[in-house]
């Protein structure tokens, strides 16, 4: 059956909200993914380096998450159920390393809503971007997510 | 000089980056990603969920697949010279794929003022059949030999 989406949400603004890095989560998420580096692992690696400790992978800033700005709540503000939607596109603009133990400010805000009919029928592109700033106002990376919606 | 695991002008202009192939996905790979990134979504653990969804069983986070691209570059360029990572998921990664990334050298630029000079790339990953499931762009800045 076919589904609409709430296009009135388009242009909206997530409360904004902290997340601080844990070293724990840099080296899960690197072992997740089955990135082995030490510049990522290995604490005294890290130290001696250039960052003077372990950094976090290109695509971290994807476990930047909270329950008011995440994709359930987007979800029921579009209102669409999650088994309809596709992870489209996903990018990232990245300024500064993202470091433990640092504290970041993420802004989170629906772009664009645009529809298109494909091969497996009408679809629904909902864009999202969050900027990742640090104590500094200083942008750390800027994150750009396409959600696909199967109509 | 400033150590770097891949110089500059040591990128050949056409150049193709070595392949990275990754180990056959795994449920728990998709269930540690889960965990990882925070992405509880069923239709990555819950077969039954994923069919009743109309997609055939569970499939990879696209994220994973993402990750093993920015993997891919990493391990050529080395670590924090990812200026800008871009993908679209093609198809869909199914338990058992063995995904392969590669990458293609489109353009190089000279350094500008203060930052270091930057290469962009093409980037696609394929399975085992050679379909792409991943294309996406990167540009990365390397510092120079100077």
């Amino acid at each position: 059956m076919a589904i609409t989406v709430n296009k009135d949400v388009k242009g909206k603004e997530y409360p904004p909200f902290v997340v601080t890095v844990e070293r724990g989560k840099i080296k899960e998420f690197a072992r997740a993914i089955g990135d082995l580096s030490p510049f990522y692992l290995d604490d005294a690696v890290g130290r001696a380096s250039e960052w003077g400790d372990i950094v976090a992978p290109p695509t971290f800033a994807i476990t930047f998450r909270d329950d008011n700005a995440d994709t359930g709540t987007v979800l029921k503000d579009l209102g669409v159920d999650i088994s309809r939607i596709l992870h489209g596109e996903q990018e990232f603009e990245s300024y500064k390393p993202i470091r433990p133990g640092e504290t970041y400010l993420c802004r989170s805000r629906i772009t664009d809503i645009y529809e298109k009919t494909g091969r497996s029928g009408a679809m629904a592109f909902v864009v999202r971007e969050m900027t990742v700033t640090d104590p500094d106002n200083e942008i750390v990376c800027l994150v750009r997510h396409i959600t696909v919606v199967r109509l | 000089m400033r150590y770097a695991k891949l110089y500059w002008e040591d990128v050949p202009a056409d150049g193709t980056m070595p392949p990275l192939v990754k180990a056959p996905i795994e449920q728990i790979q998709l269930t540690r990603y889960a965990g990882a990134s925070g992405d509880f979504n069923p239709i990555h653990q819950d077969d039954a969920f994923a069919r009743a969804a109309g997609m055939g069983g569970v499939f990879a986070h696209g994220m994973l697949s993402m990750g093993f691209v920015a993997q891919s570059v990493t391990d050529w360029v080395g670590i924090g010279r990812v200026r800008r990572i871009s993908v679209r998921f093609a198809a869909l990664v199914r338990l058992g794929d063995v995904i392969t990334c590669h990458g293609r050298v489109t353009a190089k630029r000279a350094a500008q003022g203060r930052d270091d000079p930057q290469v962009d790339l093409d980037l696609w990953a394929e399975n085992q059949k050679g379909e792409k499931v991943v294309t996406g762009r990167a540009t990365v800045s390397l510092p120079s030999r100077g």
